[in-house]
């Protein structure tokens, strides 16, 4: 058996270095071996059955808004986490969560609704998030700017978006884009008249010739909008009454069913085709 | 003077003390790996490294309000070194009094170089200077006063693990006042809630030193709270450093 | 005659354990120091000793009785100004050098007890820690933890020093330095109250003693009026005659290398045995009286009671 003292330094017998050296590569050959395991467990998935409520915020002793932060950036990573299937099962739940640890953090309610709207198909669960960022935090006009987008290109409810859109517009320090926002989804629900009133005031307010061309454009296009409307079921009443197409605007004038032929904003006429019967304007509105 | 000297050598001592050591390291890296855990989130970054910069320097801090402030009284008392101090000509709260003084130099020392590396790092990512975390660190620190009053207290006649678990307790209570007020408003009005009610006035509301949310979300908060949240703080330590010395003054010292 | 310190009918009972057990230290204790003289306050382990040194000290609040310091309440900070106190087994600051100590020590008293570095040299040099003034304290070996603990005890220069067990663990040449200091101590006029268990000490040095015996006084005096003068037995040392020989004088005790230990107990015995040594040529090597010591008296009280 060697001595283990040697020359004044301290040699470690054979045998503990040999097991050292066993016991380090078996460990680290096992950890490789486990790691190709699939496991079906997501890390800081206990998460989810966080109860949500009022008082949550209290419970994590003053530091609610780390807490927030934390599961909010755990949420970004869980959900760039293409191979969880069901991770949209409880976006509802995780983001309300991430709410009411801290109201008042406004990245989750959009990055939120985002994945909502986008990722998992569900747009009414993003306007749901925003609601909820517009009623904690009623001065950012952000929310409803974002959540009329979602109304209009995504759910393409013109009405809501317009109340979306006005709600945008009435928050002090929201840009001018609000109005005109607003303005055309009033046109998309086919209020012509709110559409027209609107785009008439920022024609008369704004002080941007480039904004001036584009209200009088929209003006045009609402104007048009109206009025072709108004002869697209004067025609049909016709058709209804006589069996064809009137062979021109004026016969509607001659039969009654309208007052007289309307110009467009340029004082233009509309151009008709008998044989189809539609209405269109001479000038499209965006190439005036 | 004489609390002057005991406050002075019990800071020296204090300041020796490895643990604070390690704590602040604790501390320093949280706050720098917040800089990190920023990266990894969509949208505002700054207010990630706020966010754990505050609530480092408060965890950690209190933290060390406990350990060192639980040892404090009881480390004399266990080595027999307070024999010689209190046959000399001092009043025993002068003692104390001493004690305390001199913890709490050492945790604003403590703070204020945890706040150096945290507005250091601040400073990096918005290139001003934001007083308003400014106050929030002094509320924090408002908050360490009590917790190391209440470390003091137990200090005097409880071995140190208990008088951390006691310490903590009185963490976690202050912080749990909400729970006692949803309770009583639950209650049926009748002694019951009254008791209940002098007891939720009388247990230390400690959110009323947090205001780390408000500031990293730039909300104002009135000057008013914030004066009468200071004055809470002082006079409950006050009171708890009354306790103390009521407890250690006919203390018997086998 | 104003008293340095007196103390009348102290009472102490400790309750001990979780589930209080009451145990009754001190059971009455009423004894009395004089200015200028050193009082030996004394008995087994156990027996309330430190007790009653911290109830005068102010670390224990006795239930009964009275303390007066100098006649003044014995917890008033101008008491607490005539008097040092060194501890038992004293420990102090760590990281703390000897200077630093003492410089520490020295600020808790009032302003006008001016206490400055050259005072602070000259108790270092005092109690023989010059060379390690300015070594940490937790590098000192027991007997300079001691030495430190007399000079922070001796540091605003009062008129009473009570030391708890002050020559404990030190070496001979170390308490021969102690007791020395004591001695000079009451040369300066001070008054020195000390307990021990260590008899010699108390014996070589001490004015008065009082004895105390599970929480009670049983005995106090001077010295010469406890111990009497009498001879108990003389010791005689001889060679040239044989043991068997002296068995009609007394005790022959041990023999070794042809000397003989011979104990006499009646004094008339002793001349008859130098007569038979002269006559016989032979040698007396010593001879030595033995009184009753310190711990004879000790001994046998404790055996009474």
């Amino acid at each position: 058996m060697k001595r283990p003292f040697r020359d004044g330094k301290i040699h470690p017998p054979f045998f503990i270095v040999l097991f050292l050296l066993v016991s380090c590569g078996l460990f680290m050959g096992l950890k490789i071996h486990i790691d190709h395991i699939p496991r079906k467990s997501i890390p800081g998935a206990s998460v989810i059955f966080i109860p949500s409520g009022k008082y949550l915020k209290y419970a994590t002793f003053g530091y609610s808004s780390l807490a927030a932060d934390l599961i909010y950036l755990w949420a970004i990573q869980y959900y760039s986490d293409y191979s969880i299937t069901e991770r949209y099962l409880y976006l509802d739940h995780i983001f309300s969560i991430i709410n009411e640890l801290d109201p008042r953090y406004l990245d989750p309610y959009e990055v939120g609704a985002q994945i909502a709207a986008f990722e998992a198909g569900d747009v009414n669960l993003a306007l749901k998030i925003l609601d909820r960022g517009m009623e904690k935090n009623p001065d950012e006009w952000i929310f409803p700017f974002e959540a009329g987008h979602y109304a209009r290109n995504v759910k393409k409810d013109f009405n809501l978006a317009r109340n979306y859109f006005y709600k945008a517009s009435q928050i002090k320090g929201s840009p001018p884009l609000m109005r005109r926002l607003y303005a055309s989804a009033a046109l998309g629900a086919e209020d012509y008249q709110t559409a027209w009133n609107t785009w008439l005031e920022i024609y008369q307010t704004t002080r941007d010739e480039k904004i001036k061309k584009l209200a009088s454009n929209h003006l045009y296009q609402v104007k048009s909008a109206k009025d072709i409307t108004l002869l697209q079921e004067a025609i049909e009443a016709y058709k209804k009454r006589y069996g064809h197409h009137p062979s021109d605007l004026e016969q509607l004038v001659k039969t009654g069913l309208i007052r007289a032929v309307p110009r467009d904003l340029d004082d233009e006429n509309y151009i008709y085709d008998p044989e189809t019967g539609n209405v269109e304007s001479v000038k499209i509105w965006w190439k005036r | 003077m004489k609390i002057k000297a005991i406050a002075l050598n019990t800071f020296k001592e204090a300041i020796r003390d490895r643990v604070l050591y390690l704590l602040l390291f604790f501390a320093a890296v949280c706050i720098i790996f917040s800089r990190l855990l920023a990266l990894l989130t969509v949208g505002d970054r700054v207010k990630i490294i706020k966010d754990v910069g505050l609530s480092s320097l408060s965890f950690f801090g209190a933290l060390m309000a406990i350990i060192i402030g639980t040892q404090l009284v009881y480390k004399e008392i266990d080595k027999k070194t307070v024999f010689s101090l209190l046959s000399k000509p001092i009043h025993r709260f002068q003692f104390l009094l001493g004690k305390f003084l001199g913890l709490v130099l050492t945790l604003f020392i403590m703070m204020v170089l945890m706040s150096v590396i945290f507005l250091v790092l601040v400073f990096f990512h918005t290139f001003t200077l934001e007083w308003n975390l400014l106050a929030a660190i002094y509320f924090i620190f408002i908050e360490y006063l009590l917790v190391t009053a209440v470390a003091v207290l137990f200090s005097c006649f409880s071995t140190p693990i208990l008088s951390s678990i006691f310490s903590l307790s009185f963490y976690l209570i202050g912080h749990l006042s909400w729970g006692l007020e949803t309770l009583i408003n639950k209650m049926s009005p009748g002694l019951g809630k009254t008791l209940f009610r002098i007891l939720y006035h009388f247990l230390p509301d400690l959110q009323n030193f947090n205001f780390k949310t408000e500031i990293v979300h730039h909300i104002p908060v009135p000057a008013k709270l914030y004066i009468f949240s200071t004055v809470y703080g002082l006079f409950y330590t006050f009171f708890i450093l009354t306790l103390a010395v009521w407890i250690f003054r006919r203390r018997d010292f086998i | 005659m104003e008293t340095a310190l007196k103390t009348e009918n102290l009472h102490k009972t400790f309750k001990l354990g979780f589930i209080p057990k009451k145990k009754a230290v001190l059971k009455g204790i009423s004894f009395s120091v004089i200015p200028g003289e050193i009082f030996g306050y004394l008995g087994p382990n156990g027996a309330g000793k430190t007790t009653t040194l911290k109830c005068v000290t102010g670390l224990i609040f006795p239930d009964k009785g009275n303390i007066d310091i100098f006649g003044r309440p014995h917890l008033s900070l101008e008491a607490k100004e005539k008097i040092g106190f060194l501890p038992e087994n004293p420990y102090f600051y760590d990281y703390l050098t000897a200077r630093e100590f003492l410089r520490f020590c020295s600020q808790l008293f009032p302003k006008k007890t001016k206490i400055k570095s050259p005072r602070i040299l000259e108790l270092l040099s005092l109690v023989g820690l010059k060379e390690v003034a300015d070594l940490p304290l937790r590098k000192f070996s027991k007997g300079m933890l001691q030495r430190a603990g007399f000079a922070q005890a001796l540091i605003h220069d009062p008129e009473m020093v009570i030391l708890d067990e002050p020559l404990g663990g030190l070496d001979p040449i170390g308490r021969k330095e102690l007791r020395d200091i004591i001695v000079r101590l009451k040369e300066e006029g001070k008054t020195v109250l000390l307990s021990s268990h260590i008899l010699q000490d108390i014996e070589m040095i001490c004015d008065r003693v009082a004895i105390i015996l599970n929480g009670e006084i049983i005995n106090q005096g001077s010295l010469q009026d406890l111990i009497s003068q009498k001879v108990l037995f003389t010791e005689i040392v001889l060679s040239g005659v044989e043991p068997q020989e002296l068995t009609a004088f007394g005790e022959p005790l041990s023999t070794f290398g042809g000397r003989t230990l011979l104990k006499i107990f009646e004094e008339d015995k002793i001349d008859n045995v130098l007569r038979l040594i002269h006559s016989r040529e032979a040698k007396v090597h010593s001879l030595v009286p033995r009184t009753e010591t310190l711990e004879d008296l000790f001994v046998g009280i404790v055996k009474n009671t």
